[in-house]
């Protein structure tokens, strides 16, 4: 293709040179994320595609067939859904605090009669970047740095995240939080406001974990910071963990043959502590591996948003990889035995349905603006607002 | 937002901030993802070592497996204790699995009712996690490959081969050896020995009673250890045979009795209540001790019902109860060689003689004698067993003399046998009535004739009655009775290393011939015949009242069976080379020479039949005739030589027998 025939007009509406437009090196370190992650469920599970291996490709196929298919959808339209989604996202936060199931002592899900239940805080991840890249679209870049404009992204982040801590799902809260600060610090936030909001919650940490946790929650911050006091208790998930990691060593034990995540020791193995399993069979390589072709992702998502020209796509599009950055980088710190046992899974690696949803939606936007790279959301005659 | 209300210079400043910001964030990732990496690699190259020691210590758990017990032999090696293979099913508590459902399915292919599966149940729950409790034992081979397909379906459940204890002789040596039983709370003290971990192994028995429990740390031996990988329930996932260290059986444990004496003992009592002790009186080993009833060890071992064990523990003859070392008794006339040793050597002329009338009143009172034996001296006083006679010396002598006597000859002592359970009985002196009656601590007369005859204080069992034949037999040694003959082949000191007999050897060869004659024309001339040609048994009768009686109650022939007089008989054979001591109780038998001298002989016969230097006596064979040499090598041998036949069986009066 040359450049000469995508500046004819209409021609980059084409379907064919919208697909084309996609960044299939992307797309393929994705899939090669997601068949390691079904790679090693075959390896848990005894051998065998039952219960998660098989489920895993089929869940990720239809994903990824849905992240095209999104990436195809126009800025404009992913501009003009931003508050509804953001809405939605918060009405059933609302919702769920009021209705919602309570299931293993957190009220997190909403039931959806046939269609099983589902946490309405992944609905919030999308929407709440959305929605802040839509309103940093609108203001000058001095009122982004420093203004009383501020507030209102303040309270677009500090409403869910307190509806969601409220649930209590600390993981997701911090994740969305992370999130949110990041678009507004990329939207370009005054260095000296996140000095001092760096300050104030390295302050805050202590009297939050010692006042406002759970019990539970407190225990797992403890427990990180000691978890050979109780090995068999609290501590046994970093514990068992590390032992995964560990004994991995260079090389691994091999395929299938990780005695951690084979008889059962590592817990929640096919889920949030997969990344160990990985480590004990695949070893130092492996894993080294998986952590580069995560960086190419984080990457290429970043560079797919820096080259998006309307400032809500770059955004948008950044704080999703905002998002999939933080979930790699908490689900690896805690793997690892640096960070507490949050319930923050490895995107695309760990079994899971809801997080591998949420995150091939957000690269759906992602691959939107790259797509899209040149529209401009806001032109008169093409705004649907 | 059709206006253009954010300048193009504006939108350039955006861009570039987010530009930079972009470039910023992502070099904060990459510098998280470059943490992760670098605590990857302290993990897994610098701390793999650590890290895959506990993984392995994960893994891998090592299983203990119980030693097979040491066996128990008799001194021709005749096994009296050993182990045979016993498939057994067990259960452990596992949290996935529910044990009623569990038990519910093993019941399909196992005998289990329904009282018995709450009752496991609720062992289950008592039971620690992971620990295996029993659920049957014996399985055929049917039932355990049955079990052991099913395994998968039956969380928790092990079928595997033990090894059980099992007594080959039934009761005759049960209160010698013992028996094993389950490990109980009491058992698993705190340190020592008994804090092993094995002691938890379902299969373990701990030694009760007897040899068993006093050599248990030698009969137990050292568990071994099987290498299992385990999954992080602590469920066993597969056998890795490379990892076993082999269990180390316990110690082989020789005892000097002889199975075929005391299986003859055994029968020879029949549901009489006594005790019989053979020993060998020129080693001190003991060939036979038995205590009748007896009971099943095996059952204690499979462990008793209650009603099993309420009819063992309330059965007036106690056979739980060791009477050949527990239960001590007055040892009646027997105690007569005793006073006759102690009189000799207090320098009482044994031909001087004391008239028996059948009564004799001194000191207020009549003392009686069963007969009237007319004119007695020390000899005839013995084969007879006339009580007046010893009435009288024992007055002229005194208590202290016999007491002096009758410990020197082992009664009222506790000898080291190995086993527990030894009752000294007594030897009563005026200085033992000091120590023990504070207000009445005088040795009355009235109390020497008593002991002149056996009763009175007196009080010994029947391993002490042998000792103190076996030493009269032997007349030389104060032989000590000796039980255990090796432990895991080391020869136990011999009971024949002993201090000399502090009696003049014509003063113990007195009362021995006084004791041949007994059984060729005294007390038990009839009952005490060998009827082993040449051999010929030395005995004394004895006949100890049990109670006090009531006028005239003692000839009396209704009464009651715990009311009777026990029956003694002591004895050695050959009376010419003595080589075999024997005492015999029967509890409340009646008289010695009726109840425990026929028993006495039929014991005495076995020992004396086995032994291939008396046999050769008993047979008297013929010298075989000298048979011509035969050519050297190979050379075809010529007419077979005409063998004399040795004379016909019949002409042998030993195999008549």
């Amino acid at each position: 293709m040359t450049v000469s025939a995508l500046t004819r007009p209409g021609e980059r509406d084409r379907l064919t040179v919208k697909l084309a437009e996609i960044d299939w090196l992307f797309c393929f370190v994705l899939c090669l994320i997601a068949g390691t992650g079904a790679l090693m469920m075959f390896s848990i599970a005894g051998s065998s595609w039952q219960p998660w291996a098989a489920n895993h490709l089929i869940k990720f196929s239809i994903f990824f067939a849905l992240m095209v298919c999104l990436a195809m959808v126009d800025m404009r339209v992913w501009f003009a859904a931003a508050y509804p989604i953001y809405g939605l996202g918060l009405f059933l936060l609302v919702a769920v605090a009021l209705i919602g199931e309570v299931h293993l002592g957190a009220r997190r899900w909403l039931n959806l009669g046939p269609l099983g239940s589902f946490q309405p805080s992944e609905i919030m991840k999308l929407g709440l970047v959305l929605a802040l890249g839509r309103f940093y679209h609108s203001i000058s870049a001095q009122g982004a740095r420093l203004s009383w404009w501020l507030l209102v992204p303040a309270a677009m982040i500090g409403v869910p995240v307190v509806l969601i801590a409220h649930q209590p799902d600390l993981g997701t809260a911090i994740l969305l939080s992370l999130t949110g600060l990041s678009v507004v610090v990329l939207a370009g936030l005054a260095w000296r406001i996140i000095v001092i909001g760096v300050l104030m919650v390295v302050a805050a940490v202590p009297p939050m974990v010692l006042f406002v946790l759970h019990d539970y929650q407190r225990d797992r911050i403890l427990t990180f910071l000691s978890p050979e006091k109780d090995p068999s208790g609290s501590g046994y998930h970093i514990l068992q963990s590390k032992i995964a990691l560990g004994s991995g060593g260079f090389l691994g034990k091999g395929y299938g043959l990780g005695s951690q995540s084979q008889l059962n020791f590592l817990p929640e193995k096919q889920t949030d502590f997969i990344f160990a399993t990985l480590a004990e069979e695949f070893g130092f390589v492996g894993c080294l591996s998986v952590l580069v072709l995560y960086g190419a992702v984080i990457f290429l998502a970043l560079q797919a948003a820096s080259r998006t020209h309307s400032h809500f796509g770059r955004l948008s599009a950044a704080g999703v990889t905002a998002t999939f950055t933080f979930y790699v980088l908490i689900n690896g710190a805690m793997v690892m035995g640096l960070a507490p046992v949050v319930g923050v899974p490895m995107p695309l690696l760990s079994y899971g349905g809801t997080v591998m949803l949420s995150v091939m939606i957000g690269f759906g936007l992602v691959q939107s603006s790259r797509v899209h790279r040149y529209s401009e959301v806001t032109s008169g005659k093409g705004a649907l607002l | 937002m059709s206006e253009p209300s954010i300048f193009f210079s504006e939108v350039n400043q955006r861009q570039g901030v987010f530009h930079r910001r972009a470039f910023l964030f992502g070099g904060l990732a990459g510098i998280g993802m470059a943490a992760l990496g670098g605590r990857l690699a302290y993990l897994q190259l610098l701390e793999a070592s650590r890290y895959e020691k506990l993984s392995v210590s994960n893994q891998f758990n090592f299983r203990l497996t119980p030693p097979p017990r040491g066996v128990i032999v008799d001194r021709n090696g005749v096994v009296l204790a050993t182990n045979r293979p016993n498939f057994r099913l067990m259960i452990a508590r596992d949290d996935s699995a529910r044990p009623y459902e569990t038990l519910k399915s093993l019941a399909q292919f196992v005998p289990l009712n329904d009282a018995r599966q709450t009752r496991l149940v609720r062992e289950l729950k008592q039971a620690p996690r992971g620990t295996p409790i029993p659920v049957l034992d014996d399985l055929s081979w049917e039932q355990f490959s049955s079990i052991n397909i099913r395994a998968p379906e039956l969380p928790g459940v092990t079928a595997d081969m033990g090894e059980v204890r099992v007594y080959p002789h039934g009761g005759a040596f049960a209160h010698v050896i013992g028996y094993v039983a389950k490990v109980n709370k009491d058992d698993l003290a705190p340190t020592g020995p008994n804090s092993e971990q094995i002691m938890l192994h379902p299969g373990f028995r701990i030694g009760r009673q007897g040899v068993e429990k006093a050599f248990d740390l030698d009969l137990r031996g050292r568990p071994g250890a099987q290498k299992v990988e385990v999954d992080a329930r602590g469920r066993e996932v597969r056998q890795l045979p490379g990892g076993d260290i082999p269990a180390t059986a316990g110690r082989e444990i020789k005892l000097t009795l002889d199975a075929d004496i005391q299986t003859r003992a055994m029968e020879v009592f029949g549901e009489e209540s006594g005790a019989a002790v053979m020993m060998d009186c020129r080693s001190g080993d003991i060939l036979c001790m038995y205590s009748a009833p007896s009971f099943d060890a095996n059952k204690f071992v499979r462990g008793l019902t209650s009603p099993e064990y309420r009819a063992l523990s309330q059965y007036d003859r106690k056979p739980l109860f060791n009477k050949a070392i527990t239960a001590t008794y007055p040892p009646g006339s027997t105690f007569k060689t005793m006073v006759a040793l102690a009189a000799l050597s207090a320098g009482i002329d044994p031909a001087q003689t004391r008239v028996c009338n059948g009564a004799w009143a001194w000191g207020g009172r009549i003392w009686h004698c069963d007969k009237h034996h007319g004119v007695m001296d020390m000899h005839s006083a013995i084969v007879t067993s006339c009580d007046i006679y010893f009435y009288q010396t024992a007055l002229a002598i005194g208590p202290d003399k016999i007491a002096e006597a009758a410990r020197s000859f082992g009664l009222g002592q506790i000898f080291d046998i190995g086993i527990p359970g030894q009752k000294a009985g007594l030897v009563p002196d005026p200085a033992y009535k000091r120590r023990t009656f504070k207000r009445d601590p005088v040795w009355h007369p009235g109390e020497t004739p008593s002991m002149g005859i056996g009763q009175g204080y007196t009080n010994v069992n029947a391993l002490q009655l042998c000792v103190m034949v076996a030493r009269l037999a032997n007349g030389d040694k104060a032989l000590h009775p000796r039980l255990i003959e090796s432990i895991g082949g080391v020869q136990q000191p011999s009971g024949a290393i002993a201090e000399e007999l502090p009696f003049p050897k014509a003063h113990i060869a007195f009362v021995r011939s006084a004791m041949a004659s007994v059984t060729e024309t005294g007390t038990a001339a009839a009952t005490a015949q060998l009827g082993l040609g040449s051999l010929k048994m030395a005995g004394k009768t004895g006949t100890a009242q049990s109670h006090t009686y009531r006028e005239g109650e003692r000839t009396s022939r209704s009464l009651a069976w715990a009311l009777k007089d026990h029956a003694w008989f002591v004895a050695f054979a050959p009376y010419d080379d003595p080589r075999y001591a024997i005492s015999v109780l029967v509890e409340h038998g009646g008289f010695g020479a009726t109840a425990a001298a026929p028993r006495a002989r039929e014991i005495m016969r076995v020992a004396l039949l086995k032994d291939p230097q008396l046999r050769s006596r008993i047979e008297q064979p013929t010298p075989m005739p000298d048979i011509p040499d035969q050519p050297a090598d190979g050379a075809a041998p010529e007419d077979p030589t005409p063998i004399t036949q040795p004379p016909s069986s019949s002409t042998n009066p030993g195999a008549a027998l």
